[in-house]
């Protein structure tokens, strides 16, 4: 199936139209991003806790706010997450400056203070490892295994036990009821009797801690910002190496565009912005440069086969005949992508967001930014600076260019 | 089939037989990271500050002792900052005090006399050497802990010549404590008790200030310790006047283990090493009746009477739990930590949150493949089988190469291989394009396959450099996940373009050998 069969489509002839609604796009979301400070940042940035955790039953997100109040664990976002049922809440408090390690103890200890009777003294199947229970069984000998033998073979016996009961916890996230342990292999009744009248399954448990210090954040948002920068750099040196500094400017003009338009649509969407964001840009600043890199690797290669024709007609030419690969590589990575967004869960949902918005804006830029930009910059300045320096070396390209435009104005006036 | 096909054909089947062997099963050769098999990432900071001020405290100690006992006993000494200026000090004697510097304190501290004063500054190698040592001994510190507590493949390193240290722990169940029993300073010092000098706790600070009519000698200090109910459970403090001066520490001691005492509770049992039995033993001997104070950490645990001269091992009892007497054994095996710790960064992520991920990354993989097979299929017909056996094999190197280069599979990793598989294509797509534009301009199926991979290897290069550039950035900038995702990028943009120039061409080739005359292509 061919979709875009010798096409001749003037892409060119609206470039100042397209830039300029580019522009307009773009003052928009730096005026949202930067000026209003719309972005929702994350802890890996802002510095602060995350904590994510799992009840055996629903409970209020109110209820944890007031408990968390009570306990004066200030500024908590509570937010549930992963699929309906599943019980699981994230809270996400701020971290003052010069306190590194966050309300991780004093958040936990509020919940448990709360939901667990007694606040947590006796062993809890639910919070604690392997070692823990290991030691409860020891101490009972439910399979009469410590008498006599080796101690260290008794100890191995009940780790062994403990491992299998814990694992139902690794693979649940939350042991739920007395059931779910009783038909574990390995573990005899007499093991699950012991566990039974002395331990406890606790009503929450803490599935992951993300905390970030202040300075840690400091830190990292400086290299973020600098990672994105140098790769933008890293991309212009490439192109004007490989092509001309026109080119690298188009291309960086795009992929900035692209770059900017993505934090705005983030921002706007108000998904969070973390590390794996970063990670995101840092591959929408590839992949924009490398759909444009395909086009003016087509310009430069009929520059050189028709050097008589005007660039304009030379780029119209060139974005006609890759036409069909833009669209088709564009397409199979957004299935990818899309596939991603779908069905790859909360934590990468924001990373395919943003590579979605990065094809779809990518692939309009290298087609309706890179290009015209190269164009308008050769116009606007380096035409003028060449003409002076190296006098009529590249007079016929450049004199057909303008020609092309006084053509223009004269059928306009016509 | 001629001779250089047959020898193609096997240099691919002898890539993929390699990254299926060294693959294959998944579970057991794909290395994963710790937000996909679950575990603990640290990232602290040894507070040099601390090391030093003990380094400085130590020194001072050190100058005043023994420049009284050479008989200069109206010596002065305090700490200004990071200097320690010394008074009472005849001039004449100031060859005491640079013996007492060269003998004792070497090149980490300059002197010089200004007028009354003698001030004594930290050199810089000195402090470099201070801070150096303090990261060293943590290191070493936290590794033994990590070790005795039993964590598999933990991974413990210095960040770069920091004074940070990465601890990575994967799969452990019980986080809090682990976080403790690193972060637990367990520094043990065995000091005298002064008042109440037969052992125990005053119920206030103010009884103990009575006791010294306000003000506390400068030999004594007053520490608080915590009084606990039969539980375990804290309900209040008590205090205690001790000597500032150890009679032992936490270095002397040879082992330390949980162990039962008189009333079946747990205590710590402990020996002593050599030298620290022999001045234990004699201080003992000679405090028979007076509280012996065991501080850990600037905290009392308690301070029981002497009863009799105790040398080569003792017991520590301060209502603990079983967990807490197992813990403190084991820090104190492990040596206390030179200075305070403190947690930069932590990311913890239980294994169900991981395989949840792994799940789901596995669906969307799959699925973003199947998608893209259908799209090749349906747009290049028969020579779309090309670039999806190309995506395929694309898939098991990638695979391979994580597996042979023992490369570490995160979450955005599993990300950086959907990405690949949807952006794999494009060099395909790059060929079969081209190849498509040379038939329309009339050339045969020969030559327009030929033309076409000769004209779209510049651009498959100069698209792939771009996205190397990118990823060789993140490489750069991320930690962990994020490293994880720019080594997937990166393996994947090579094995594209393997798969898509040689595997896809050879393919071709292999169509046109075994006919005669090719009339045409299903593209």
């Amino acid at each position: 199936m061919e979709f875009f069969r010798d096409t001749h489509i003037d892409f060119m002839k609206y470039r100042r139209f397209w830039i300029a609604v580019s522009l307009l796009v773009v003052a928009a979301g730096i005026f949202s991003i930067f000026v209003h400070g719309r972005l929702n940042v994350g802890i890996d940035f802002a510095g602060g806790t995350q904590i994510t955790l799992k009840f055996a039953e629903e409970v209020e997100v109110n209820r944890l706010r007031s408990i968390l109040a009570d306990a004066g664990v200030e500024d908590a976002q509570i937010q549930r997450f992963g699929e309906a049922g599943e019980h699981e809440v994230l809270i996400k408090t701020p971290t003052a400056e010069g306190t590194e390690e966050g309300s991780r103890d004093p958040v936990v200890e509020a919940i448990d203070g709360a939901f667990n009777e007694g606040g947590g003294t006796a062993l809890d199947l639910n919070r604690d490892g392997v070692e823990d229970v290991a030691d409860a069984l020891l101490a009972a000998d439910p399979d009469g295994v410590a008498g006599g033998g080796d101690p260290e073979t008794a100890r191995a016996h009940y780790e062994g036990v403990a491992d299998a009961l814990i694992e139902v916890r690794r693979e649940e996230g939350l042991i739920a009821s007395w059931e779910d342990l009783a038909s574990v292999p390995g573990v005899s009744r007499a093991a699950f009797e012991v566990l039974r009248a002395q331990a406890a399954l606790g009503d929450f448990t803490v599935l992951g801690v993300e905390n970030v210090g202040p300075q840690m954040g400091r830190e990292l948002r400086q290299k973020g910002i600098l990672a994105v920068v140098l790769s933008l750099v890293g991309m212009l040196l490439y192109i004007w190496l490989r092509f001309e500094l026109r080119f690298g400017i188009g291309a960086l003009m795009a992929t900035v565009h692209d770059v900017i338009i993505g934090l705005f649509l983030f921002a706007l969407v108000g998904f969070e912005f973390n590390l794996t964001t970063i990670a995101a840009f840092l591959t929408l600043v590839g992949y924009s440069v490398n759909d444009t890199v395909v086009i003016f690797d087509r310009v430069r290669e009929n520059m050189r086969k028709t050097p008589q024709k005007p660039l304009v007609e030379v780029m119209n030419e060139s974005l006609n005949q890759t036409l069909s690969r833009t669209v088709l590589t564009s397409g199979t990575t957004l299935l990818a992508v899309g596939a991603l967004l779908v069905l790859g869960g909360d934590v990468l949902r924001g990373f395919a967001f943003v590579l979605t918005i990065g094809i779809v804006v990518g692939t309009y830029s290298s087609i309706y930014i890179a290009s015209p930009f190269a164009l308008v910059w050769e116009q606007f300045f380096a035409s003028a600076a060449r003409g002076r320096r190296k006098g009529g070396r590249d007079a016929s390209r450049r004199a057909s260019g303008r020609s092309e435009a006084a053509a223009r104005r004269s059928r306009r006036a016509s | 089939m001629n001779r250089n096909l047959l020898y193609r054909g096997l240099l691919i089947l002898v890539v993929v037989a390699i990254a299926a062997i060294s693959a294959w099963p998944l579970q057991d050769k794909i290395n994963l990271g710790l937000d996909l098999r679950g575990g603990m990432h640290l990232v602290l900071e040894v507070q040099v500050a601390d090391a030093v001020k003990s380094e400085i405290d130590n020194a001072m100690d050190r100058i005043v002792q023994d420049a009284r006992e050479e008989g200069i006993a109206t010596i002065e000494a305090r700490r200004e900052g990071e200097q320690i200026v010394v008074t009472g000090v005849p001039p004449e004697r100031d060859d005491v005090i640079g013996r007492i510097r060269t003998d004792f304190l070497g090149q980490t501290w300059d002197w010089d006399r200004i007028g009354e004063r003698i001030v004594f500054e930290l050199t810089a190698a000195g402090r470099a050497e201070i801070r150096d040592g303090a990261v060293r001994q943590a290191l070493q510190t936290i590794d033994n802990r990590v070790n005795a507590y039993g964590v598999a493949e933990p991974v413990i390193t210095q960040l770069g010549s920091s004074e940070r240290i990465v601890v990575q722990l994967p799969g452990v169940d019980d986080p809090e404590r682990i976080r403790e029993l690193i972060k637990n300073t367990a520094f043990l010092e065995f000091r005298l008790s002064d008042y109440p000098r037969a052992g125990g706790g005053a119920a206030t600070r103010e009884e103990v200030l009575a006791n010294y009519g306000g003000q506390v000698p400068d030999d004594i200090e007053i520490l608080e310790g915590d009084v606990t109910d039969p539980e375990g459970r804290r309900i209040g403090t008590q205090y205690y006047a001790v000597t500032r001066r150890s009679v032992v520490t936490g270095r002397d001691l040879k082992n330390a283990r949980p162990s039962l005492g008189q009333f079946n509770e747990p205590v710590v049992n402990f020996t002593f090493s050599p030298q620290g039995a022999e001045r234990f033993g004699e201080v003992t001997g000679a405090n028979i009746g007076r509280g012996l104070a065991i501080v850990l950490d600037d905290r009392v645990v308690s301070a029981p009477t002497i009863e009799d001269r105790i040398s080569d091992s003792g017991i520590i009892r301060g209502n603990f739990t079983q967990r807490e007497v197992e813990d403190l054994s084991l820090v104190l095996r492990s040596g206390a930590l030179p200075a305070g710790i403190v947690y930069l960064e932590e990311r913890t992520v239980g294994p169900s949150l991981g395989r949840d991920s792994i799940e789901q990354g596995l669906r969307a993989g799959l699925i973003g493949f199947a998608l893209v097979v259908l799209v090749m299929l349906v747009v290049y017909k028969l020579t779309g089988i090309n670039a999806v056996v190309a995506l395929a094999l694309n898939v098991v190197i990638v695979f391979g190469a994580l597996a042979y280069f023992g490369a570490t599979l995160t979450l955005p990793g599993i990300a950086g291989i959907i990405l690949t598989v949807g952006m794999a294509v494009d060099a395909n797509v790059l060929v079969f394009e081209r190849i498509r534009e040379e038939l329309h301009a009339g050339r045969t199926v020969k030559s327009a396959i030929d033309a076409g991979f000769a004209k779209a290897l510049s651009s498959i290069i100069d698209a792939n450099v771009t996205t190397l550039i990118a990823a060789l950035f993140l490489f750069q900038f991320g930690t962990g996940p994020i490293r994880g995702f720019a080594v997937t990028l990166s393996i994947g943009i090579f094995a594209s373009v393997f798969t898509a120039v040689f595997v896809s061409r050879w393919l071709f080739d292999l169509q046109l050998a075994r006919r005669q005359r090719v009339e045409h292509l299903s593209i």
